[in-house]
């Protein structure tokens, strides 16, 4: 079969995303004792309470029942939540699933996305193996550029894909720089903000972007029960726009793709958030501070403001460093993905793995410039 | 029979593997060339090759088979691959010692494959599943050398970072000609060469350039499917904090990241504070035709986090193997095996790239067979005869037909210098000789 005459050329030329292995596997081949994994942001202290009961007791008689094809009680808890019609709002299996509807609604081949170039790489990867240019701007200081993203706006750009705060750099805009880069970036197209981590975000100049849907009814949000909620296993992310624009995002989207645990806990992490995420972040501010102090003992530049991660530059290439790492139990974020080269990303957990991860990289810093391994 | 062009850049012909079929044949390899521009000289000498293989072959392919001939514009250069189905073929024709000797039919036959092996720029053999055999040959555009340019004045404004034009590129080549760089690639000594690269898609480069003046540059193609390689970065001017060289690395690094390729390698002359951005895979030394040794250092690094693998070989390449893995971390299984002989083809086929500015010879195995290290006696006498100083054998630890070759090439003095990781099916071991390449 000649799949080249079937197969579009933007579809050929893309590579699948291969994820980590299982992590018996990967401590086999590492020969590592243990394996910490602080690569994928994940919450340490695990769902709320309400939501973990909701798991531990899910009746197994309830699998073989079709979920809410559009997650009902999920929505009504949300809108409650947010002060929005349940309507404006769209469940999908993670934020992924989202990003990928939304490009589906509002793209054909010849339109493009506008993002920065180092940021969560699924806006640019959906769009280009759509048949969507995927317009990248540097970001500046760490942050999204929102001149450099205005001067790539065409005819023919349909979404502005920002994320706030930015993964994997912790940059975040203000309600003030946000709203006049909405304002300048006209109503033509759809800005979507990623809101990620929102929950993290404690300064109270952080904006809420449903909060800005009457003033930019061609904004969109994402938010997602993975990371501060700790249900990533599960899935669940949601978009919330204006009535118009979620019944276009709609069309596109699956049905019944949220299974029926995820909806479950996730509306019981939401019944049940206030200590979570008040415990969730006194977790992130201590690791934060423990991780800077060590890295500044090293001499190692950091940078992350908010978010539950932090990146490190590194005095050899982070490919190397990662493996390094995982020999010693350590799985990191290469940074070389995410266009920083000679960094890596950490998630923030609990006091015992930071220390652990701290002395696994000081061992390394050690022996680097013994003029170690890397040598 | 049917013909379709793919796009402006591609020609397909799939016919009868049969005589009456030659003179479309070789009308398709010649209207082709000249339709995709090629001069006499390429044009002919490409004819010709399909002319001998097909001939030779013919009579050698399974009988149901059809004959593919695939025309490929890469701009620089021309590929054409021919594609069937025959049982163990006779390639013995490729290997570079193959003699014709008048008294034998046999050898009289071989000559046509010998003649095409030698007039095309390079030769591939891909074995697939059910038979199939593809010989892929790429033919070169001729190109003019390098014309001197001026270089920048020291000083001046920082440089920034530029995304160059073909003629940008056409220069660049021409200033580091100039400059007298001691590694040059060959499609950098040919400015045009690197040019019309760059338009095809097969070369990439960003500059660094301050006020009218490129001061440097960094260039990258792919070695292979998986493996980009990185020339430079060239510098034309002091770079005291390495802010040109850092500027540089750091955003073709960032560019190539994102790329299909698992790895990416630098194989030049040593590269201070190359820690940033490599692992050092280790170096070899070469000796040079004035005579000077010089040292090729390779450098690596990954593109993507390792994702583990398996690697089937002799012990004599296994002990090797480990201790490399150790040093680079790489989580792989060594499993030892004698492979299977029975299965091996009589007759070994190796492909020799020959670089007589550097008086180095890079043999690669095609075939494996039971004929092995004498093969590769032959042609390191061969090329030891014909003033070759440098002998390297890169084997692909993804391919059985590569390792099998482990045990010969002990047996006739080639040790195991370097792992190349992730740059073939597998990771690459290259092979030096006693009797050249220069001992530290």
């Amino acid at each position: 079969m000649n799949l080249d005459a079937i197969v579009p050329e933007y579809v050929r030329c893309f590579d699948a995303y291969i994820p980590s292995k299982p992590d018996h596997l990967l401590m086999r081949e590492y020969g590592a004792p243990f394996l910490h994994r602080l690569n994928n942001n994940e919450n340490p202290l695990g769902p709320p309470p309400a939501a973990a009961r909701a798991i531990a007791e899910f009746p197994p008689e309830a699998a073989a029942v079709y979920p809410s094809g559009d997650s009902f009680d999920l929505r009504e808890a949300l809108g409650r939540r947010m002060g929005v019609s349940p309507e404006r709002i769209l469940v999908g299996n993670g934020s992924c699933e989202v990003i990928s509807s939304v490009i589906k609604a509002f793209c054909e081949p010849g339109d493009n996305i506008i993002t920065a170039d180092r940021t969560f790489a699924v806006y640019e990867w959906v769009a280009e193996f759509s048949g969507i240019q995927a317009r990248l701007v540097p970001l500046r200081d760490y942050s999204f550029d929102p001149q450099g993203m205005l001067d790539c706006i065409d005819g023919r750009t349909k979404i502005i894909f920002l994320c706030n705060p930015n993964n994997p750099t912790g940059g975040w805009w203000d309600e003030g720089l946000l709203t006049d880069f909405l304002e300048r970036a006209g109503e033509e197209r759809i800005v979507v903000v990623d809101e990620a981590y929102r929950e993290f975000v404690e300064d109270g100049a952080y904006p809420d972007a449903v909060a800005l849907m009457d003033r930019f009814p061609n904004l969109i949000s994402f938010r997602t029960f993975s990371k501060m909620y700790a249900l990533a296993g599960l899935r669940a992310g949601y978009l919330t726009g204006t009535a118009g624009v979620v019944e276009m995002v709609r069309r596109t989207s699956i049905a019944y793709s949220v299974n029926i645990l995820a909806q479950r806990a996730a509306l019981a992490a939401l019944a049940d958030d206030a200590d979570h995420i008040a415990a969730t972040r006194a977790l992130v501010r201590d690791g934060r501070a423990f991780l800077m102090t060590t890295c500044d003992a090293l001499g190692l530049e950091t940078v992350g403001r908010e978010g539950n991660y932090l990146m490190i530059k590194v005095p050899i290439n982070d490919m190397l460093m990662y493996r390094r790492l995982m020999k010693r139990g350590m799985m990191v974020r290469s940074m070389t993905g995410f266009r920083y080269p000679g960094w890596i990303r950490v998630t923030l957990k609990k006091i015992a793995v930071m220390e652990a991860f701290a002395e696994a990289l000081s061992e390394e810093i050690r022996s680097i410039r013994e003029g170690g391994r890397s040598a | 029979m049917t013909q379709h062009i793919l796009t402006r850049k591609d020609a397909l012909l799939r016919i009868p593997f049969t005589a009456p079929f030659l003179p479309l044949a070789m009308e398709f390899a010649d209207k082709g060339a000249r339709g995709f521009s090629l001069g006499d000289r390429e044009s002919g000498a490409l004819t010709l090759a399909v002319e001998e293989l097909f001939s030779f072959y013919m009579s050698r392919a399974a009988r149901e088979s059809s004959l593919e001939i695939a025309l490929g514009d890469e701009g620089y250069r021309l590929s054409l691959s021919l594609s069937f189905h025959a049982a163990n073929p006779d390639m013995r024709a490729f290997n570079l010692t193959w003699r014709v000797s008048h008294d034998s039919e046999d050898s009289l036959e071989m000559l046509g494959p010998m003649i095409a092996a030698r007039s095309v720029s390079s030769l591939r053999l891909d074995f697939g599943d059910n038979d199939r055999v593809v010989i892929r040959l790429t033919m070169d555009r001729d190109y003019e050398p390098a014309r001197n340019v001026p270089l920048p004045p020291s000083g001046g404004p920082g440089p920034m970072i530029s995304e160059p034009s073909r003629d940008d590129v056409r220069h660049f080549a021409a200033m580091v000609n100039a400059s007298g760089a001691p590694f040059i690639p060959h499609f950098l000594a040919r400015p045009s060469m690197a040019a019309d690269m760059l338009a095809a898609g097969r070369l990439h480069a960003l500059l660094a350039v301050a006020g009218d003046w490129i001061t440097g540059g960094v260039l990258w193609a792919h070695l292979t499917e998986t493996c980009i390689e990185m020339y430079g970065p060239y510098l034309f001017r002091d770079d005291p904090d390495d802010n040109t060289l850092t500027m540089l690395l750091d955003e073709a690094v960032g560019r190539v990241s994102r790329t299909r390729a698992r790895g990416l390698l630098r194989r030049q002359g040593p590269l201070a504070g190359y820690e940033r951005f490599f692992d050092f895979l280790g170096e070899l030394q070469m000796a040079g035709v004035d005579g000077q040794a010089s040292r090729s250092v390779y450098y690596f690094r990954q593109l993507r986090e390792e994702s583990g693998g398996i690697v089937y070989c002799s012990p004599v390449l296994a002990a090797f193997l480990h201790q490399q893995y150790e040093r680079l971390c790489l989580p792989r299984q060594v499993r030892e095996s004698a492979g299977d002989r029975g299965l091996a083809r009589d007759v070994s086929v190796l492909a020799v790239e020959l670089d007589y500015s550097r008086s180095l010879a890079i043999i690669r195995p095609l075939c494996a067979g039971r004929d092995m290290a004498a093969n590769l006696e032959g042609h390191l006498d061969l090329l030891e005869s014909e003033g070759i100083a440098n002998f390297l054998v890169e084997i692909n630890t993804g391919r059985s037909e590569d390792t099998a070759f482990a045990d010969a090439l002990a047996q006739c003095g080639f040790a195991p210098r370097l792992l190349i990781p992730d740059a073939g099916q597998g990771d690459l071991v290259i092979y030096d000789h006693s009797r050249g390449n220069v001992r530290p």
